[in-house]
C-alpha cells in the first residue's frame, strides 16, 4: 500500500539530536503533530487517571494516542474527549501511541442523539475494523465528517449511511463497481438485475459455484450517483452492503449491529 | 499495546516469598503500584499487625458474602439489598445508575425515595459492551411486573451513557413505562462564565418555565 509522504505538519522534534531510526518510516520516529481537526472514535481507560484515545485525524488517519490525566475529577478534557464531536488536538511521541498535548473543540458540533447515536457506533466500528494506523484518508474524513453532520440533523439516516459505506471501501481499496457490468463491461441498465460479486462486480448472468447477492440495476446508479431514496433501493442496497462489508470484515460480526435489535424505532444497518 | 495490556512488566523478587507475596497481592489495589504496595506492606508488618488481620479477615469475609442484588444488581449481603427490600421506599420510581457509586452521590446529596437500578457499566459496542453485559434483561424483566410507573434514567452525559438512556428509554416505552432523563446543565453556584459550551447550550435547549 501506498503511504502519503509525511509532509510539514509532522516536525520531527530536534532532528539533529534525536534523529530516530533511519530505517524507520519517518511517521513513527519522535514527532510532534500540531494542532488539526481530528475526531474522538473510542476512548477506553489506561491506568487509574489516563485514556487511551483512538482518534480519526484528518492528516494521520487512524492513531491512537494516550490522554494522561484524563480522567481525573478536574481535567480540562474531561469533556472535550467525546466522540462525534470535531475537535482540534496535537500530540507528539513515536512509536504506536503517541502522547496527547493539546485537545479543544473546534466551534460547535450538533450532538447527536438518541437512535442517532447508535449509527454514529456502527461508522466508528466500520472506522476501527476496516482502517489501518496511521494510514491517512483525507478524503474519507471529509465523507466522515459529512456522515456525522447529516446523523445530527434532520435529513440524516439510512442513504447517508450507505454513502459513507461507498466511500469508505473506495478509499481503502476495496471500491464498489457500481457503472460497468462484468459480464462484457457494458453500462449498467435500469431495469435489470445484477448479480453481485465481491471483488469483481455485478453480472447480468449468475455465474456458477460463486456466492452473489442480487441487486437491480435501478438500485446500482442511485448508489453510483449517491442519490438513493426509494424504499427498495435502500433495501437493496443494504443488503449488498452488508454482504461486502461482511467480506472484508472478516467472521466477528459487528457489535453495534447487535444494538439495533434491541432498540426500536431505530433501522439497522 | 503489550506493554499496556501486561500491567506488571518484570517483578522481580526481592524479599521473602511470604513478603513478596503479599506485596504483590496489595498491588491488586486500583492506584496501588510496587513502591506503595511495598509501604503498604512494611507498615502492616511492622506496625499494625492487628490490623492486617482484621484487613484480611474483613477482606475473604467481603468477597465470599458479598453479591448482587437479585433486583438492583448493587452490592449486598443479603438476596435483596437494603433499599430494594425497604418498605418505605416508592417501588413505582426507578433510578438507572451506572456503578454502585452513583447511588451512594444521589443517597447522599438528593431527597430521592425510590428505588434504582445499577447497569455496572454502559452500552459500548466498540468495547463489545451490549445489553445482556449491562443486566438489561433483568431490568426488563422488572418492567414487565408492572409495579414501575417511571424510569428515571441517570446514566452518564457521555456518549455511550446517551446511548444507554436512549436504549433504556425505548426499553420503558415498550412496557408502558415513563422514561425521564435527569437534567443537565449549570451546575449550582457557579458563573455561567466558567461552564463549557456544550453545557450551556444545553442548558439552554431544556429550559424550564419559571
Amino acid at each position: 500500500m501506498m503511504r502519503a509522504p509525511c509532509s510539514d505538519w509532522v516536525s520531527a522534534i530536534d532532528e539533529g539530536s534525536a534523529p530516530g531510526r533511519s530505517d524507520w518510516p519517518e511517521r513513527l520516529n519522535a514527532m510532534r503533530v500540531e494542532l488539526h481537526p481530528a475526531f474522538v472514535i473510542h476512548q477506553r481507560p489506561y491506568r487509574e487517571t489516563s485514556l487511551v484515545v483512538e482518534v480519526f485525524s484528518s492528516r494521520q488517519g487512524r492513531v491512537g494516542v494516550v490522554a494522561k490525566g484524563a480522567q481525573r475529577p478536574r481535567s480540562p478534557w474531561r469533556g472535550v474527549l467525546q466522540p462525534f464531536r470535531s475537535l482540534l488536538l496535537a500530540w507528539s511521541g513515536r512509536g504506536e501511541l503517541g502522547t496527547l498535548t493539546h485537545a479543544e473543540p473546534a466551534g460547535f458540533t450538533l450532538p447527536l442523539s438518541g437512535g442517532r447515536i447508535l449509527s454514529g457506533f456502527y461508522v466508528n466500528e466500520l472506522l476501527t475494523r476496516l482502517l489501518m494506523r496511521s494510514d491517512p484518508h483525507p478524503r474519507l474524513y471529509e465523507a466522515y465528517a459529512e456522515v456525522l453532520t447529516a446523523l445530527a440533523g434532520r435529513s440524516g439516516g439510512e442513504p447517508v449511511l450507505r454513502v459513507f459505506e461507498k466511500r469508505l471501501l473506495a478509499e481503502i481499496g476495496y471500491g464498489l463497481v457500481l457503472d460497468r457490468d462484468n459480464d462484457g463491461g457494458a453500462a449498467i441498465e435500469d431495469g435489470r438485475d445484477y448479480y453481485y460479486q465481491i471483488d469483481k462486480g455485478p453480472w447480468r448472468v449468475a455465474p456458477a459455484d460463486v456466492v452473489t447477492v442480487k441487486i437491480s440495476g435501478g438500485a446500482l446508479i442511485a448508489l453510483a450517483r449517491e442519490a438513493l431514496t426509494g424504499r427498495e433501493h435502500l433495501r437493496e442496497t443494504k443488503a449488498l452492503m452488508r454482504f461486502v462489508l461482511g467480506a472484508y470484515l472478516g467472521g466477528r460480526p459487528l457489535a453495534s449491529r447487535e444494538l439495533f435489535r434491541g432498540a426500536s424505532g431505530v433501522v439497522s444497518p | 499495546m503489550s506493554a499496556i495490556s501486561s500491567g506488571r512488566i518484570g517483578q522481580a523478587r526481592r524479599y521473602s516469598p511470604l513478603i513478596d507475596d503479599l506485596i504483590g497481592a496489595l498491588r491488586c489495589l486500583p492506584g496501588v503500584g510496587p513502591k506503595s504496595a511495598q509501604r503498604m506492606a512494611f507498615h502492616l508488618l511492622e506496625r499494625d499487625r492487628e490490623g492486617g488481620e482484621r484487613l484480611a479477615r474483613a477482606l475473604s469475609a467481603a468477597v465470599a458474602g458479598v453479591r448482587h442484588c437479585e433486583r438492583c444488581r448493587n452490592f449486598s449481603d443479603a438476596p435483596i439489598c437494603r433499599i430494594c427490600s425497604n418498605p418505605r421506599r416508592d417501588a413505582a420510581l426507578l433510578c438507572v445508575v451506572e456503578t454502585p457509586a452513583d447511588i451512594e452521590s444521589i443517597e447522599q446529596g438528593a431527597a430521592y425515595q425510590g428505588c434504582y437500578f445499577v447497569l455496572m457499566g454502559r452500552l459500548s459496542p466498540l468495547d463489545g459492551i451490549g445489553p445482556a453485559a449491562i443486566g438489561l434483561d433483568r431490568l426488563e424483566g422488572l418492567m414487565t411486573e408492572g409495579r414501575i410507573k417511571e424510569v428515571i434514567l441517570a446514566t452518564g452525559t457521555t456518549v455511550e451513557g446517551e446511548a444507554t438512556a436512549h436504549y433504556v428509554g425505548e426499553m420503558a416505552r415498550r412496557h408502558g413505562v415513563r422514561p425521564t432523563r435527569i437534567a443537565h446543565g449549570v451546575p449550582l453556584g457557579g458563573d455561567l462564565e466558567y461552564v463549557d459550551a456544550g453545557t450551556l447550550s444545553h442548558a439552554i435547549a431544556c429550559r424550564r418555565d419559571l
